[in-house]
């Protein structure tokens, strides 16, 4: 163990050609994690086209200039090796994890993956089978029914949290053509893009040869800054069922408009505030009496999660039997309203810093954890100090700035809720 | 060296005491890699000790532990929950047939917390009536979102069908009629009987010093005594399967599934090594060879292999997702074609040294985390012993195609087999 901070440790490097590379020692294991993004995400694809993004993605291992798929495959998993690229809202993730002594293995598929694609017909067939099959799979899940509904009534068509119909992105999907990812690649992936974190048993001189030798000469186009509108809230509260067959358990989504971003100066406020309120389900406020006193749920939580690049939805999610609906939807409610009336207690204000004092030491207890945060740390450009100030200043935060957070960004009085399951057809 | 402890043995980093008061085994698993420590404590305990009537009151019980005692409760401001989130540690509890585990990962500094929390809860929860009205109907909703998901529910069926005598024959969070029904008394039976320190393994890994751990879990753990009684045996075993059982689920849903399974040793048996390498073979990866034969053809969606290992012979399940349009026939051929091809020639070197390959990495990846070897640890100890995880990769190296090709045709037979169709009705109204 070290006593240095993060930003001591940690090496970056900005390469000739602006792709940027964070590098952490951490010899514990004899292995390494890798962590990044380029921006490539499905806010850069046409609105009538948003699969555009997720299936340029997924292609990029499915065959390049030099090997097939199944080649690639091949060398990776013959020696246990893993690497993949999905893509988010915003960005592309890269990631990756492997024994040390397989690292010039990552670095070159990588590469190869990244700057010499073929996007094989037969292979983008077979995926775009295996997508609409999948899309056709989680049509059958109540929590995605109600997700997805809840965001279709809380945002525009257009925005990147609004998700589409099934059906319109199956007919995203089905009408796409090799051409059309070759050209999103060529739009949007390049160098000055890419930022990669790299934690574990390395040695980082020999780690930046190899990437500049398997990326120096890369050249692309350069990022495009997101652009986007905040989301308002509603005028006012909607509700919409979802009626499915065969549902022992319903799924209830309650949603509106977040409008916080990870740069809000307010966010750790925020994001203090939703601890107490529902985080956990088995200490927060709205697990304590929902579940632990009521017996209603296994599970019920309130998240930002979407809030990062843009603001996506703050949302509560609750799962009940169908004869639980109206009392879990009236309690969750009655818990958020005095929530917001009364602001949070000191004492919950001191357990729940306290607690992320805590659960953040444990996230970088691992080589993939401390990859993460520091690869958000370049992604809403923090810089790597920032993984060092951060518990200061969730300490320094107040009750009067956490209940600022909780009036500006809790609003039950405007929020959406779906409900999705099987139920009395007359509710 | 503590004096209330006999240290059993020391091997590859870890050492094993017994805490000679009540016969608590301990293990200790110092890595100092960052300040944060685990500590997890497995009873041998499962919904494998359960039977009609009771099913899912292990499961029950488990959630109970966490409802209170007189020293953590929520009345005096130290709910369980509570307290561990207070410290921002990871903590849960979990069941399966075998064993159920309490653990919580925390910052190095609150090592004192878990064992005691641990220790309290072993003997002195409340277990009280009202709070299992409250606590069951929280399970049953657990159950509710189980049943919403088609392919949990064949993989039960299947379960069901394949375990007619021995309780893996039910699932662990029991069933539904028995989670409602069970009372209180049944459960504190069931704890009494079960939540004693000889039934039972701590475990620490991470960011501590040993002589200190020792110390705390003497404290605690020290004055609780063995149980009066001798845990029961569990002692119902499954005869041989005589013959082919079919069965079909029909529901709403979107795709359909062909689930199989056959009937494998106990995760003891000599055959369990080629047997995990035989599942990677299968379907680790796109280079697997039921990848290859059902997604890349694009009969199915996806597939996977499972070889259980379980104190009793438990099962090597397969399933596959069917792509629309697909009958199940055609799926359910393709496998059997497969693992024929795989009974009259060996797999070549490089696939051998591919899925070992997978299976030892993966078991340097977990190290990565004290949570990851906590966990496999408490695995190794509620099926056998600790010891079983730590040459697992020995015994792994040692697997040849032979032993593959021998394990396949012993165990996948015609009448060691049981086949599940999940036939989707049309979930929209």
């Amino acid at each position: 163990m070290t006593d240095q901070t993060f930003a001591a440790r940690t090496r970056k490097v900005r390469l000739a050609n602006g792709m940027t590379l964070l590098l952490l020692e951490n010899p514990a294991n004899p292995t390494v994690s890798m962590s990044g993004y380029l921006w490539a995400g499905s806010w850069y694809a046409p609105s009538d086209n948003e699969a555009l993004s997720t299936l340029t993605a997924s292609m990029l291992n499915k065959g390049t200039r030099k090997r097939t798929k199944l080649e690639i495959a091949e060398s990776l998993e013959s020696r246990g090796a893993r690497l993949g690229i999905s893509a988010n809202t915003f960005t592309v993730s890269l990631s990756a994890l492997s024994l040390t002594r397989d690292m010039p293995l990552i670095i070159s598929t990588l590469a190869e993956e990244l700057r010499e694609p073929v996007f094989p017909a037969d292979e983008l067939e077979k995926l775009k089978q295996r997508i609409i099959a999948s899309i056709r799979e989680d049509q059958d899940e109540t929590r995605v029914r109600a997700y997805e509904r809840m965001t279709q009534l809380v945002f525009p068509a257009g925005n990147p949290f609004y998700c589409h119909p099934a059906e319109t992105v199956i007919e995203q999907v089905e009408k796409t053509g090799v051409e059309d990812l070759r050209q999103f690649y060529e739009t949007h992936y390049g160098p000055e893009s890419v930022v990669l974190t790299f934690v574990g048993d390395h040695v980082p001189d020999e780690l930046i040869t190899l990437v500049d030798q398997s990326f120096g000469d890369w050249r692309g186009p350069a990022p495009r800054e997101v652009n986007l509108d905040e989301t308002p809230l509603a005028p006012r509260s909607t509700r919409d069922h979802i009626q499915m067959k065969d549902k022992a358990n319903c799924d209830i989504v309650i949603g509106h408009a977040s409008r916080l971003r990870r740069t809000n100066p307010d966010y750790l406020a925020a994001i203090i505030a939703n601890r107490a309120l529902g985080q956990s389900t088995l200490s927060s406020r709205l697990g304590l009496k929902v579940r632990d006193e009521m017996g209603l749920t296994y599970g019920i939580n309130s998240s930002f999660s979407e809030s990062g690049i843009g603001d996506g939805p703050f949302t509560i999610g609750v799962t009940v039997s169908p004869d639980n609906i109206d009392l879990a939807i009236d309690t969750t409610l009655g818990i958020v309203d005095e929530y917001i009336s009364g602001g949070i207690s000191e004492e919950e204000l001191r357990d729940e810093q306290s607690s992320f004092s805590g659960s953040y030491k444990i996230g970088l207890a691992t080589n993939s954890g401390m990859a993460s945060q520091i690869v958000n740390s370049e992604l809403y450009g923090f810089g790597v100090g920032y993984i060092d100030e951060l518990p200061a200043q969730i300490a320094a935060l107040d009750k009067a700035a956490i209940d600022d957070a909780i009036r500006k960004y809790f609003h039950p009085e405007v929020a959406t809720i779906v409900i999705a399951g099987t139920f009395d057809d007359n509710r | 060296m503590n004096q209330s402890f006999q240290k059993i043995t020391e091997y590859e980093g870890i050492t094993e005491y017994r805490l000679l008061s009540n016969d608590l085994k301990v293990l200790l698993v110092p890595r100092r890699a960052a300040p944060v420590v685990a500590f997890m404590v497995v009873y041998r305990v499962g919904s494998r000790n359960e039977a009609v009537g009771h099913t899912g009151s292990t499961h029950l019980l488990e959630h109970m532990l966490f409802k209170g005692t007189p020293t953590y409760n929520k009345q005096n401001g130290t709910q369980i929950a509570s307290v561990l989130q207070r410290q921002g540690a990871v903590f849960n509890a979990d069941t399966w047939f075998d064993r159920t585990r309490y653990y919580e990962m925390l910052p190095s500094d609150q090592l004192d917390l878990a064992v005691h929390l641990e220790a309290d809860r072993m003997r002195n929860s409340y277990i009280a009536d009202e709070d299992r009205q409250s606590e069951m109907t929280v399970v049953r909703n657990e159950l509710e979102r189980g049943e919403n998901d088609p392919s949990r529910i064949l993989d039960e069926r299947l379960w069901a069908f394949a375990f007619r005598e021995h309780p893996y024959h039910h699932p662990t969070i029991g069933w539904r009629a028995d989670v409602e029904g069970v009372p209180t008394s049944r459960l504190k039976e069931f704890y009494d009987t079960y939540y004693h320190p000889n039934n039972a393994t701590a475990i620490v890994v991470g960011d501590f010093d040993d002589d200190a751990a020792l110390e705390l879990i003497e404290k605690y753990f020290g004055p609780i005594p063995r149980s009066a009684h001798e845990i029961p045996p569990m002692y119902t075993v499954e005869p041989a399967q005589e013959g082919e059982i079919r069965f079909v689920l029909r529901r709403a849903g979107q795709l359909g599934i062909v689930e199989m399974g056959w009937h494998i040793p106990e995760a003891t048996h000599p055959d369990s090594a080629a047997l995990a390498v035989l599942d990677h073979a299968l379907s680790a990866g796109v280079t697997a060879r039921l990848y290859q034969a059902l997604v890349e053809t694009q009969l199915a969606v996806g597939a996977t292999a499972q070889a259980y290992q379980f104190i009793d012979p438990g099962l090597f399940t397969i399933d596959a997702t069917l792509h629309p349009g697909i009958e199940h026939q055609q799926v359910e051929k393709t496998i059997l074609e497969t693992i024929e091809a795989l009974k009259t020639e060996e797999i070549g070197e490089s696939e051998l040294q591919k899925a070992k390959n997978l299976i030892l990495t993966q078991m340097i990846f977990l190290r990565d985390s004290p949570f990851g070897v906590i966990s496999v640890l408490g695995e190794a100890e509620a099926i056998s012993d600790w010891k079983i995880f730590v040459d697992w990769p020995k015994m792994i190296e040692s697997v040849t195609a032979a032993d593959v090709k021998r394990v396949v045709n012993t165990y996948f037979t015609e009448d060691n087999r049981t086949v599940g169709y999940f036939i989707p009705r049309n979930s929209e109204e």
